[in-house]
């Protein structure tokens, strides 16, 4: 891919760079060449059709996929100028830096307390009376806080589908990441909770960087400011979210998001 | 014509209907009828030894067959001990093997060693005694009991435990056995309930930087609990009713020790090791009643288990 398909957005303050990142599935290569940044305290949205291999590109930035023997990456992601693909990377300590919500609800089979304080209990040991507050100040910023204060006892599983979720990104910025990645985050879920997640995340970025992969376009347009179309592993475009959906530089994009395609 | 064939048909089919739906009903309650005939026929043939010794006979340690005094201490305390020997031994061990055939195994070695654990359980318990006997006893008492002896032996409170003559065979060398007698089904309950842990789950606490250890202990074990417990139980009730391997290597003595290395006896082997003796009412009477006493043992073990899993998920507030 040449320089000249993407609409060079103006991001001033990276925090993540990919450089000609590839990624293989045994021997199958499902991104090739893929350079693009996210910006700091921004909205990136990934998006095209499935198997275009944006789920792929997201679960690379916190090496999700060295779950599983066959799966490689190469190339560079530079997290705040360091190669997080490095060797040497601690994978728990990236993991502490880069939170990851998924496609489903999946709360651990403990108390809704319990599941805020895991992820906090692995890196910080705090009193009592500072992981309360943790945990209080975690669910207010997953606006679950006034539904769930009076059963913070009560298991995980107790809660509706959209309060799940809204309980696992929780869970995620309980730990402080600086990078939220969100993995078609809606898809399970109905309208209301879903409206209420994208709400959640215009409010979210103003403490941490949020990468979403999403199947829906109307999604990437409203919560995203800045989109990336791929497509068969390829990066087809890459700019501000309203240049991507008014005026896309490519063809591709254009017929897939005006739905002649896709 | 064909009228007439299907009508015939439809009433031949009322019939084994009929038919079929009482056979699974007798079947159904002949266990119950089985169940409480043999809860029935144990009481009746107790009743002799538990109008001699009442309660006593729980509490009494006597074994003396030539002055028909006897009481089930020892067996008792034999099974208990000897079971508990075994879980402690057997749970960590199966939870490595099943963490690891789930998680850490390599592709490849999966089958193989997961048919090797599930032959391992096809093994018949006569083999695994004649190998404690012959193999294993004699190895313990040359280099594992002087050991004990030496280092454990010499502790305060959990010393006398572990002192006493390195004969091999003993209450410790039982327990060893039927730990390995019960690894395989622990191991395999566990392996086939933590393969059905959704995978994103697994990633969401990886992905909050958990280690394979804390996923394992802190996720992947209470999603799984009521497997988990099911196999140990599995395992459990295995272990207290095993006879012939615990036969072979406990000992056999009526004798109650503070020391695992001395010989004891479990319920069940004394009954296999006297019934062909037992002469006189009594001494038939008391054997029958260890049966009850076992039958009883299991039976609170099980209740004690499913209250457990009652309280666990009261505790999480999703009691069903």
């Amino acid at each position: 891919m040449t320089a000249e398909n993407i609409a060079n957005p103006k991001i001033t303050v990276p925090k993540i760079i990919v450089r000609d990142l590839n990624f293989y599935y045994g021997d199958y290569r499902a991104l090739k060449d893929i350079n693009l940044s996210i910006a700091e305290k921004m909205v990136t949205a990934f998006i095209g059709p499935s198997g275009c291999g944006k789920s792929t590109l997201l679960r690379t930035f916190n090496r999700m996929y060295q779950l599983y023997p066959k799966q490689k990456a190469a190339g560079e992601i530079l997290l705040d100028g360091e190669n997080i693909l490095d060797k040497k990377q601690d994978l728990n300590m990236l993991r502490a830096k880069i939170g990851m919500v998924f496609q489903k609800p999946t709360p651990f089979p403990m108390s809704i307390y319990d599941n805020i304080a895991f992820g906090v209990k692995l890196y910080e040991s705090l009193s009592k009376n500072d992981m309360d507050e943790r945990v209080e100040w975690a669910l207010r910023k997953a606006a679950l806080w006034t539904e769930a204060k009076d059963k913070l006892k009560q298991s995980g599983t107790s809660l509706s589908g959209g309060q799940q979720q809204r309980l696992c990104i929780a869970r995620a910025i309980a730990v402080k990441p600086q990078v939220l990645l969100l993995d078609e985050p809606t898809s399970a879920l109905d309208p209301i909770s879903t409206a209420h997640i994208e709400k959640l995340i215009d409010e979210l970025k103003e403490d941490f960087t949020i990468v979403i992969v999403t199947h829906n376009m109307q999604q990437a347009a409203r919560v995203s400011d800045f989109t990336a179309y791929m497509y068969l592993g390829d990066l087809i475009e890459f700019g501000d979210t309203s240049t991507v959906f008014t005026n896309p530089k490519r063809k591709e994009t254009e017929d897939y998001i005006t739905g002649r395609f896709g | 014509m064909p009228m007439f064939l299907r009508e015939a048909s439809l009433k031949r089919h009322t019939v084994l209907d009929l038919l079929f739906r009482n056979l699974t009903r007798v079947s159904a309650f002949g266990v119950l009828i089985l169940l409480a005939a043999i809860i029935g026929s144990l009481l009746v043939g107790s009743m002799p030894a538990i109008h001699t010794f009442g309660f006593g006979f729980l509490t009494s340690s006597d074994w003396d067959p030539v002055n028909d005094k006897f009481g089930a201490l020892i067996p008792i305390v034999g099974t208990l001990v000897t079971s508990a020997i075994a879980l402690l031994i057997a749970i960590p061990v199966s939870f490595g093997i099943a963490i690891f055939l789930t998680e850490l195994s390599p592709r490849i070695l999966r089958r193989p060693l997961g048919v090797a654990i599930e032959l391992l359980a096809g093994i018949p318990s006569i083999i695994y005694g004649m190998w404690g006997l012959f193999v294993f006893a004699p190895l313990f008492a040359d280099h594992v009991e002087p050991w004990l002896n030496d280092h454990i032996g010499t502790m305060p409170y959990i010393g006398p435990l572990f002192s006493g003559p390195p004969m091999g065979i003993g209450m410790l060398a039982a327990g060893i056995i039927l730990a390995i007698m019960v690894i395989p089904f622990i191991a395999s309950v566990m392996r086939d309930v933590f393969e059905v842990v959704p995978t994103l789950l697994k990633e969401s606490a990886y992905g909050l930087g958990a280690t394979t250890w804390e996923v394992m202990w802190k996720v992947v074990l209470p999603y799984t609990k009521i497997g988990v417990v099911g196999g140990i139980m599995l395992g459990l009730g295995r272990a207290l009713g095993e006879t012939m391997a615990v036969t072979f290597v406990i000992g056999n003595s009526h004798e109650l020790s503070k020391s695992l290395l001395m010989p004891g006896n479990s319920i069940a082997s004394a009954l296999a090791n006297e019934f062909t003796e037992a002469y006189g009412e009594l001494y038939t009477s008391a054997l029958i009643e260890l049966g009850l006493i076992l039958f009883f043992i299991t039976f609170v073990v099980l209740s004690l288990a499913r209250y457990m899993l009652y309280k666990l998920g009261q505790r999480e507030g999703q009691v069903s």
